[in-house]
């Protein structure tokens, strides 16, 4: 589809690098695109500014806010949010469904494997030590039953797009993966701030998730226990991620809790309320397995209830995600994923990887000693955008770091070739620039595995930036998964 | 509902209810003193300076003078210590980013707009615009905060449902009314007590006037009693008054109920109940003239003490569990 002249002040400095989601090339729009570019066009540049401002003030005003680490106690920010919403088509949601569905229930039942029969590793498929030295592996749970066997309640499966358009899983989040309420959140403003855009658009809605989620929780309740009580584990408002617990607690309409508010008697686990002890049977638990209890694991924790762990043995309490299911999402056991899907569930899997080296096979080592110019290097235990290396951004100083990282620690590490993002055209100041976006889609598995119609995209913002974490100046987008064909054509206003 | 959550709403409450009190009070005194300043100055000199005796009100005086030096108050450095002071925690800046931060614990509670409201009014004393807007009129400034931890009373009064929430928020609300009310009295009585006969004096009338605008009963006063204001009309008002919002006996009623529908009998009941309910029948039945031959100012310090009282016993009942 063709471009209008009076495209001019909105895209004048509009670039086409790598995959663009809105251009195939200069000036030709993909389809499912259309509408919408139309009608940023005929909005002006002027005017979106104006409903960006607006936008940033809804959501300072309502407190939707992370906490910055580093200084005194924390400052609290917006996540800078991008009025120009990512869209997908429904059949490239198609394959993404069916593919993050895939790759939840192979990791699934991997796990369960490892801390039962073990037979993936006896068959060798992946190798025991990389398990047994993964930072998630937790010995506790070997041997121990979890309700209905289900150990990653909610995942979160970041997903980038190469060069020619094809969607990579980029890495596994299976412990407690945050931004969901984002991606709520971003939707109401959007449908407050750009409504027409949104009216014109056949959108799959994303409102159910947390209703959704509560039936995951309810599902892992212990035996005989009709009504379970559910609450949502937060480490406490000094946290990043406070927001989202506080959220998610109100729209499920169960109680947030803190360390402090339960305690452990008689193999069980309570709330102190006002009316005196009252019993917990699900957390929703936004705190990392070495906090939960001081008992089992970090005594040092000030966060978790010393006696957890006991009801969560016996039974008596269900735990989303499940303990130890951070050894799924090591960086390690990446490589691995497509087999364990081949392995497990005898499929092809859908959504591939990216390419990954590990510099404990000898080979790889030397192709990353040799390329670390071109290379992704990653801590296999580090998340954040921390601990990392981008090579054709780094300096001789820090290769040579690396390079002596890698050599002395090859279970450490992994590498993957620098892929360039795709990119979404982006606010900056008053007009339009390409900006790199990957995609966080949300995975709620209980009686049935249920995909969130949507994500976070999240996008970086410096120019030419492939880091889109929050906690390294990203920001998101609104995420649109179209249904049916193309939407209609919007009407003025 | 979780003892921490129960104590962070009636937290919330108490510190809007006095930010909203510090804001009016100072309002109050600024006319007062824009009043006296066109009147005769030395009819001003015997009666303390209404802006400082807010100081005195919110028992501050002496946190005011450890940050600013003993010696004659200065006006402007008290506006500033009491709105916009971060060191002083009974500014209004200070109350408002405490009632914050509990909310901000509790948000998943109370209800969207109510949050939005208080992180809003939180944002908008913390930041410039209050600054300037407090430069070009003080008054102008401390309406607009009055006005907004209002629209916070009104929006959780609106959107909650009748639940402990709801009244664990009317608990702190109406307890902290109450003590501020009798302490408002006190401090102002001390002052007033000194000068001569009322009628002599147009700025005496000036400063019962100002008493009752300190507890937002002025005109409701007038409607009732009509004629001019009276030192016994306005202490019976502002103490036993069934009716208004804004009088001892109401919020000590207020509470109660509020209690008791927290309790809702089921044997936690507590020693808070029992005093507030002995404050409560006290209000209800005793007469005015007791009232003076007891003392004002004794019978006032008599509720104070039961307000702290009753304060520590909520405490103990519901949020030590």
């Amino acid at each position: 589809m063709a471009m209008t002249p009076q495209d001019d002040r909105l895209f004048s400095r509009y670039g086409l690098t790598g995959y663009d989601e809105m251009f195939v090339a200069p000036g030709r729009l993909r389809p499912h695109y259309a509408p919408l570019h139309h009608r940023l066009v005929s909005l002006g540049p002027e005017e979106i500014a104006h409903r960006h401002r607006a936008a940033d003030l809804m959501m300072r005003n309502q407190g939707i806010t992370f906490t910055v680490y580093g200084r005194e106690q924390g400052v609290e920010r917006i996540i800078p949010f991008d009025p120009v919403p990512r869209l997908i088509s429904a059949p490239e949601w198609d394959q993404i469904e069916r593919g993050l569905t895939q790759r939840v229930r192979a990791l699934n039942l991997f796990i369960h494997d490892v801390y039962h029969e073990r037979h993936i590793l006896r068959d060798r498929v992946v190798p025991l030590e990389l398990i047994l030295g993964a930072s998630g592996y937790r010995r506790e749970c070997v041997g121990l039953r979890v309700p209905r066997d289900i150990y990653i309640h909610v995942s979160g499966i970041d997903l980038i797009r190469d060069a020619e358009g094809t969607f990579l899983v980029l890495e596994d989040n299976c412990r407690t993966p945050s931004g969901v309420s984002y991606v709520l959140k971003n939707r109401q403003v959007m449908k407050q701030v750009f409504p027409l855009l949104f009216a014109a658009h056949n959108i799959r809605p994303i409102d159910d998730y947390t209703t959704n989620l509560l039936a995951v929780l309810r599902h892992i309740g212990p035996p005989g226990v009709d009504e379970p009580v559910v609450a949502v584990l937060t480490p406490g408002v000094y946290n990043s991620a406070y927001f989202e617990h506080s959220y998610l607690a109100r729209r499920m309409g169960v109680e947030l809790v803190e360390g402090r508010d339960l305690f452990f008697d008689s193999g069980q686990l309570f709330m102190r309320t006002i009316r005196g002890p009252q019993r917990v049977d699900v957390l929703y638990r936004r705190i990392d397995d070495d906090f939960l209890d001081p008992m089992t694991f970090r005594s040092d924790s000030q966060l978790g209830v010393p006696g957890l762990v006991a009801a969560y043995r016996s039974g008596r309490l269900g735990l989303a995600n499940a303990i130890g299911t951070g050894m799924a999402d090591d960086k390690g056991v990446y490589p691995f994923v497509p087999e364990i899907i081949k392995y497990y569930l005898k499929e092809d899997p859908i959504l591939p990887n990216v390419e990954t080296f590990r510099p404990q096979i000898p080979s790889h080592r030397q192709h990353i000693l040799e390329n670390l110019e071109k290379l992704v290097v990653k801590a296999v235990d580090a998340s954040g955008g921390y601990g990392m290396l981008i090579g054709p951004a780094s300096t001789a100083e820090q290769r040579e770091e690396f390079a002596r990282r890698v050599t002395d620690n090859p279970r450490g590490y992994i590498a993957q070739p620098t892929i360039s993002l795709s990119q979404h055209p982006t606010l900056i100041d008053d007009h339009l620039e390409g900006r790199h976006v990957d995609l966080r889609p949300f995975v709620l598995y209980g009686e049935t595995i249920k995909v969130l119609a949507g994500g976070l995209t999240r996008v970086a913002l410096p120019q030419g930036s492939l880091v889109v974490n929050s906690s390294q100046g990203g920001g998101t987008k609104d995420t649109w998964v179209l249904r049916g064909g193309p939407p209609k054509r919007p009407e003025a206003n | 509902m979780l003892s921490r959550v129960a104590e962070n709403l009636y937290w919330i409450s108490r510190y809007v209810e006095r930010a909203e009190n510090v804001a009016r009070l100072l309002d109050v005194g600024f006319h007062l003193e824009l009043d006296a300043a066109g009147l005769d100055g030395d009819a001003a000199g015997t009666d303390p300076a209404p802006i400082a005796s807010v100081l005195s009100i919110l028992a501050c005086r002496d946190s005011f003078e450890r940050a600013h030096g003993p010696g004659p108050l200065d006006r402007e450095a008290v506006l500033r210590f009491l709105t916009f002071d971060r060191a002083n925690n009974q500014s209004i800046l200070s109350m408002l980013g405490h009632a914050r931060e509990n909310a901000r614990a509790t948000q998943e509670t109370i209800s969207a707009d109510a949050w939005l409201q208080l992180n809003r009014l939180h944002f908008y004393v913390r930041g410039r615009k209050a600054r300037r807007r407090f430069l070009d009129s003080p008054p102008r400034f401390l309406q607009g905060v009055k006005r907004a931890c209002i629209l916070f009373d009104g929006l959780v009064d609106g959107t909650l449902p009748r639940t402990e929430i709801y009244h664990f928020l009317q608990l702190g609300r109406h307890l902290e009314r109450a003590s501020q009310i009798s302490r408002i009295l006190s401090v102002k009585l001390h002052g007033l007590r000194e000068g001569g006969p009322v009628v002599e004096s147009p700025l005496r009338i000036v400063h019962w006037s100002s008493l009752l605008w300190s507890c937002a009963a002025y005109e409701a006063y007038l409607r009732d009693y009509h004629d001019r204001v009276d030192p016994e009309g306005v202490v019976r008002y502002l103490i036993l008054d069934p009716e208004f919002p804004r009088s001892i006996r109401f919020c000590v009623a207020r509470c109660l109920e509020s209690l008791r529908a927290i309790s809702s009998g089921d044997g936690y009941g507590s020693e808070a109940e029992r005093c507030l309910g002995r404050l409560d029948s006290e209000l209800h039945y005793i007469a005015p003239s007791e009232i003076f031959d007891r003392g004002l100012g004794s019978f006032l310090s008599g509720v104070q003490d039961s307000c702290n009282k009753i304060g520590d016993e909520i405490h103990r009942a519901y949020f030590f569990t």
